[in-house]
């Protein structure tokens, strides 16, 4: 498990070192790990090639919306899955599983169409928007499948009940998947953190991008300037840790209670 | 890195829609610089596949903008670039706002993003009202009407192209138009590390060395721990060689249907690179794996390399290396290959004017004098060209004179909508012959095979 790990964690630990590299260096040969002088400097850098607080702004911004709505659209479809019936139900597994198949680039355009067309094109939250379609139908599968194990007769008993749809949603099925509704909201919060095509071609402004597409262009750095790509890396990827670290105690505990 | 030549420079290839097209269709060879890429490649197929598309609808939209709008209007200039060449565009922007012009917002993308962005734009219609493009792209774009011919709209801003070199306005001159103005006017060149020269007692090359004298270099310069040279397998690297060899790379520059490398005098050309390959004064295939060429060559692995002038501002970077830069050497007759960028102008602008005014001050005296002195660009006016923000020796490299020197021998690769991707073809099997030793002549049949009937689709 510790090895594991490791094996895990070497990608973050070169990505850490090499940011603390002295830049205008020659390239190593090799792998030339250990910064030697340490140049925390590197991180001042970053501002001179990008926006750096106003993209880490429209980042979280984004984040902060896009996953409650993606959470609440995509269980609330999962539950309109299992609670179908018959050929129904089957059909809407279908789409469900048909939609996963048609690759992102093919929704570009049509996005980009329909969004500027809305006049919604060139916002922060222009990519938020992908969360009022549940952003991938994997997420809707994911709920589909944790509500699949709630006894049907209960859900019955709740509408018999008087209750609502809303309510039968709100007051006993989502509660009963805490675990899932947890792990769609770490997998879409890593989603919209990290997308940097979605912006790409839809967020027409450079002032209203993310923090990922700001990254992503530095990615053509010069070798020599790697160790401030670097560091930019680090400062991208340092909010998306600590927010794991802040929310890894009640991701494990819902799991375990479960 | 070395992987992204088409064209012939490790930058510029990248965003260009030939490496579009590698990702997408034919090879996942220009996709492989980054897993990031690696990743993409599946979807990178589909913005191929949709970008016929998306120009086909940005062209219906288009078309009725008469309008030419004010000269101050505020606009849109996306150019694919690295982060230092973005920091140079933007110091042109705001030279160019300071001096009076309308406010632009400059969108700098990096090169890998540039043709996505920009056909996803134009399929939306809110492209760009200004791009920068290479010419070995550019003719898919105004295939589908979705370039704006600059050529009035520079006359009416007062550029007079009579002050530019022909070369890059002949390439990018299409359907009897010119389409895009170009901004520079780079092309294929030795460099060469003076410090390795030095150590292996081997004479500076001269201008017009031939074949010979270079692979007698390279072999000189080959010893431990150091390789002779280093040779990106595309065809803007072979190209100058085969003409030189008075071979030709298409049977009709104008209107290619056939690819002719495997005809007498290219043939020729391409053994004599295999042959030096083979004598071994060249990096492996492990050594190239391992760290591209412009890499090697900063740590003294590799003394000499070919590329074009898009190397300079990073080798200007490296303490301590001491380069210049010469004339390719000559098989028959002496010949470089063109390497140029231009501002082109969307068909759907609604601020032409304001468009055109703001590329007449980008390849103007101002804003090219801009661009040469960082470094990247070899000017297309003469004026800034011939002018020590160009040519002064205190920067590196000091035979700048070079880029100049080869421009009576010039000559440019067919501009042809398909023509991305039969250079994708040429060079995924170019690649077979110089690093996995496969026959130049299995190499050169695959290459009709598969090019050919791309040159004769459109």
């Amino acid at each position: 498990m510790i090895v594991l790990s490791a094996v895990f964690l070497a990608p973050l630990a070169v990505m850490v070192l090499g940011s603390l590299q002295r830049p205008l260096q020659p390239p190593p040969n090799g792998l030339d790990l250990w910064p030697d002088p340490v140049e925390w400097t590197n991180f001042a850098t970053v501002p001179r090639f990008m926006p750096l607080g106003r993209l880490l702004l429209n980042s979280l911004l984004l984040v902060v919306v896009a996953v409650p709505v993606t959470v609440v659209v995509t269980s609330m479809a999962g539950l309109a899955i299992v609670t179908a019936r018959g050929v129904l139900r089957r059909w809407l597994l279908g789409v469900s599983v048909l939609m996963l198949l048609v690759p992102a680039a093919a929704l570009w355009v049509p996005r980009v169409v329909l969004l500027r067309g809305a006049g919604l094109a060139d916002t922060p939250f222009t990519v938020a928007l992908l969360a009022l379609a549940g952003t991938t139908p994997f997420y809707v599968l994911l709920f589909a499948l944790a509500y699949s194990r709630i006894p049907s007769a209960l859900l019955e008993a709740a509408t018999l009940e008087g209750l609502s749809p809303f309510a039968v949603w709100r007051r006993i099925a989502l509660p009963l998947v805490r675990p899932a509704a947890v792990a769609v909201a770490a997998l879409s919060g890593l989603y919209y953190w990290s997308t940097f095509m979605d912006p790409l071609t839809l967020v027409s402004s450079p002032g209203n991008w993310p923090v990922a597409l700001g990254l992503r262009n530095l990615s053509e750095m010069e070798a020599a300037l790697y160790p401030i790509y670097l560091a930019a890396a680090v400062l991208v990827t340092a909010p998306a840790l600590l927010a794991f670290g802040i929310a890894q105690r009640s991701f494990f505990s819902s799991v375990e209670r479960s | 890195m070395r992987h992204t030549v088409p064209d012939g420079s490790r930058r510029s290839s990248t965003s260009t829609l030939s490496s579009l097209l590698a990702c997408s269709a034919l090879v996942p060879r220009a996709c492989a610089r980054s897993s990031v890429r690696t990743a993409h490649a599946p979807s990178l197929l589909l913005t191929l596949l949709a970008i016929p598309v998306l120009l086909v609808l940005s062209a219906c939209s288009d078309g009725a903008g008469a309008d030419e709008g004010s000269p101050t209007a505020p606009i849109t200039v996306q150019v694919g670039a690295d982060p230092e060449e973005a920091a140079v565009y933007r110091s042109l922007v705001s030279a160019y706002e300071e001096a009076g012009g309308g406010e632009v917002e400059l969108v700098p993308v990096s090169r890998d993003d540039h043709l996505t962005r920009l056909s996803t734009a134009f399929a939306s219609g809110d492209a760009p009202d200004v791009f920068l493009i290479n010419y070995r792209e550019y003719a898919p774009f105004v295939q589908r009407g979705a370039v704006r011919p600059i050529g009035p709209l520079l006359a009416d801003a007062g550029v007079d192209t009579a002050d530019y070199y022909e070369e890059p306005l002949r390439a990018f001159t299409y359907d009897g138009a010119l389409q895009c103005m170009p901004q520079n006017i780079s092309s294929l060149v030795v460099y060469w590390n003076r410090a390795l020269f030095t150590q292996a007692g081997v004479p500076a090359p001269k201008a017009d060395w031939s074949w010979a004298d270079f692979v007698a270099t390279a072999g000189a310069l080959t010893r431990d721990g150091v390789k002779g040279v280093g040779i990106d397998p595309s065809i803007v690297r072979m190209a100058p060689l085969v003409w030189s060899n008075g071979g030709t790379i298409v049977d009709d520059d104008a209107a290619p249907t056939r690819t002719t490398l495997h005809e007498p005098g290219a043939r020729a050309a391409l053994q004599s690179v295999v042959d030096l390959i083979g004598s071994g004064a060249t990096p492996d295939k492990e050594q190239l794996a391992a760290q591209g060429l412009p890499e090697q060559f900063m740590t003294g692995k590799v003394a000499m390399f070919l590329s074009s002038r898009v190397e300079v501002p990073a080798l200007r970077e490296q303490r301590g290396l001491d380069f210049d830069v010469a004339g390719l050497p000559v098989m028959g007759e002496p010949v470089s290959v063109l390497h140029s960028d231009a501002y082109c102008v969307a068909s759907g602008s609604e601020n032409a004017a304001a468009a055109a005014k703001f590329v007449a001050y980008a390849v103007g005296q101002q804003g090219q004098t801009l661009t040469a002195l960082g470094g990247r660009t070899v000017p297309s006016l003469r004026s800034v060209a011939t002018s020590p923000a160009f040519l002064s020796p205190a920067r590196a490299p000091a035979s700048s004179q070079v880029f100049l020197d080869a421009i009576p021998h010039l000559r440019h690769t067919p501009v042809t909508p398909s023509w991305p991707e039969v250079e994708d073809v040429i060079g995924t099997q170019l690649e077979r012959a110089f690093e996995d030793g496969v026959p130049l002549d299995e190499v050169l049949a695959e290459i009709r095979k598969q090019a050919d009937p791309l040159l004769q689709s459109r």
